[in-house]
């Protein structure tokens, strides 16, 4: 069974498409990535697993259970939202201690501790959360989020609106939580490098349809198509260098792109081949790099550079 | 159960923290009472009943408006902050969250009446020297009467707020109060007897009471979790 099921799932507002037979698994303890532009249906699709929502058509499962019906089952889910869930006027201890009331923790007192001196704000605990930074807030939002010890957390553009050092602390968070924690993670961003960094799968929603679903490595090339960028010590071999390559069995494409030939591989396994062969016919070579495509060209790619809302 | 000692208490905490919320209330449950107390105590014309049948007329409406005040601290806030879709996600049911939060402002409106009433008894005491605390049908209209109208109106008015929007909420919370006053008053006036603490007058306004919480639970029956997501602004 997986963490996440969606099936067929469609929904639209006012009588506009923002979601159309949308389908896509999340396996459990895996860090998944949602992807889509502004107004793609990210949103619309994380309300719809967490119950908030009803689907037009289709069918969801988080856990195996439909959380729209089954109060108990969202005691396994933990979800962060843009407002964090806290209320400014609130200490960190009191929100928490108030999350852990409804959610039935054991030992509250304890669980708190570990998690406001995981998130690094042990130091604030009694000040109210109006007195917070954006980025202390998303991080006691999260600490919110996983208290209760879900078996699956949604976060929803956990980054947002955060600078660079703090998109980082919280990123490193996330790959933290899900190590120490062990549990599934669904993050719904549209921030291509950290998605690329942590998540092990990916789906790339616009237009309201999955465009793209696979993992991180599947969808970059890097483990089925691998690709090298090798650079000459005299650039002007590079015609003679072209025709060497594009004879290669295992060679699925050549690319002469600026100073060096972007070729990719049918064989992860063929550099020191393509190497060999270059050398043999008397080129000498300056580098020879490992490249993938980034998660940001699939991205434009399947979206378009002018985005992909509904 | 749990639950909604946890629920209720945050919402007395928050009204307690709340120090423009209480300001306003306190302002209101202290000019309107005493403002009124002249009239009542011109009306009564020294008989201790009429006196203790106003002081009971204006500590009704009173506290109904108290628990519209709170409410929207509770409810109303808690929407256009957002966090409400975080509280939707717990494990707690709809119904189990609208009960912890309307008894939960319920309390702190319950206080503020009580307050009222305390300042215009002292007012009308003040002005005609008549002392009308020991009169047994105003002291249960204060304990169980009062309560059971601020329950029914911060379930009402919390129902409407979880389930309309911001725009139709201003115009539908006016409503609603001025609905909840007019109720007051129509049935203090057709009673027989007229206006005034009497055993029927207590039991109908009980009764009436008593509906109207049965009809708020009615009403957030219907309130579902998309209905407050699609009205988040």
């Amino acid at each position: 069974m997986n963490a996440v099921e969606v099936r067929g799932l469609s929904r639209s507002f006012d009588g506009r498409n923002i979601l159309n037979d949308v389908s896509f698994t999340v396996g459990h303890g895996e860090v998944f990535g949602y992807l889509g532009p502004n107004g793609a249906g990210k949103t619309t699709t994380i309300r719809i697993l967490l119950g908030l929502l009803t689907p037009g058509a289709g069918e969801v499962r988080v856990l195996g259970r439909d959380l729209a019906a089954d109060d108990d089952a969202r005691a396994k889910v933990g979800v962060l939202f843009e407002n964090n869930g806290l209320s400014d006027r609130m200490s960190a201890t009191a929100n928490l201690t108030y999350y852990a009331g409804l959610y039935g923790v054991d030992e509250p007192a304890e669980r708190i501790d570990d998690l406001l001196t995981l998130v690094g704000l042990a130091d604030r605990r009694d000040d109210l959360i109006g007195t917070y930074s954006t980025g202390m807030k998303r991080r006691l939002g999260i600490a919110r989020a996983i208290l209760h010890r879900p078996e699956i957390v949604f976060l929803d553009e956990p980054s947002s609106g955060l600078d660079p050092g703090a998109q980082r602390m919280v990123r490193d968070l996330i790959v933290e939580l899900s190590r120490r924690e062990e549990m599934t993670v669904f993050l719904n961003s549209h921030h291509l490098d950290e998605v690329q960094r942590i998540c092990s799968s990916v789906a790339i929603l616009a237009g309201g349809r999955i465009r793209a679903f696979d993992s991180v490595a599947n969808l970059t090339g890097a483990r089925d198509r691998p690709a090298v960028t090798v650079t000459l010590a005299d650039p002007g071999d590079r015609a003679g260098a072209s025709r060497v390559i594009e004879a290669l069995p295992f060679v699925a494409g050549c690319d002469p792109d600026g100073e060096g030939i972007h070729c990719t591989l049918s064989d992860p396994g063929a550099t020191p081949d393509l190497i060999a062969a270059l050398v043999d016919a008397g080129l000498r070579i300056e580098e020879v790099r490992r490249s993938s495509r980034s998660l940001e060209e699939i991205y434009i790619e399947h979206v378009g550079s002018a985005g992909g809302g509904v | 159960m749990k639950t909604f000692s946890v629920i209720a208490g945050r919402e007395m905490r928050l009204a307690l923290r709340n120090r423009s919320i209480l300001i306003s209330a306190a302002i209101f449950a202290i000019w309107f009472p005493v403002m009124s107390a002249f009239g009542v105590a011109a009306g009564a014309r020294g008989d201790a009943a009429t006196i203790a049948g106003g002081i009971a007329a204006i500590t009704l409406p009173v506290g109904v408006f108290m628990g519209y005040i709170f409410c929207a601290d509770a409810f109303l806030r808690e929407k256009r902050d957002g966090t409400i879709e975080t509280l939707l996600c717990t494990p707690v049911s709809l119904r189990r969250l609208w009960e912890g939060k309307a008894i939960g402002v319920a309390v702190p409106a319950y206080v503020m009446a009580l307050i009222s009433a305390t300042v215009t008894i002292a007012a009308i005491t003040a002005i005609t020297g008549i002392t009308v605390v020991t009169e047994p049908l105003l002291l249960l209209h204060l304990a169980a009467i009062v309560p059971v109208w601020i329950i029914a109106s911060t379930g009402l008015i919390g129902a409407a707020q979880l389930a309309l929007g911001m725009r139709e909420n201003q115009i539908l919370g006016f409503l609603l109060i001025f609905g909840f006053i007019f109720i007051i008053l129509g049935l203090q006036e057709i009673v027989p007897g007229g206006p005034g603490v009497s055993l029927v007058t207590e039991g109908i306004l009980a009764a009436a009471g008593i509906a109207l919480i049965a009809f708020a639970r009615f009403i957030a029956g219907k309130v579902t979790r998309e209905r407050i997501v699609l009205t988040i602004p």
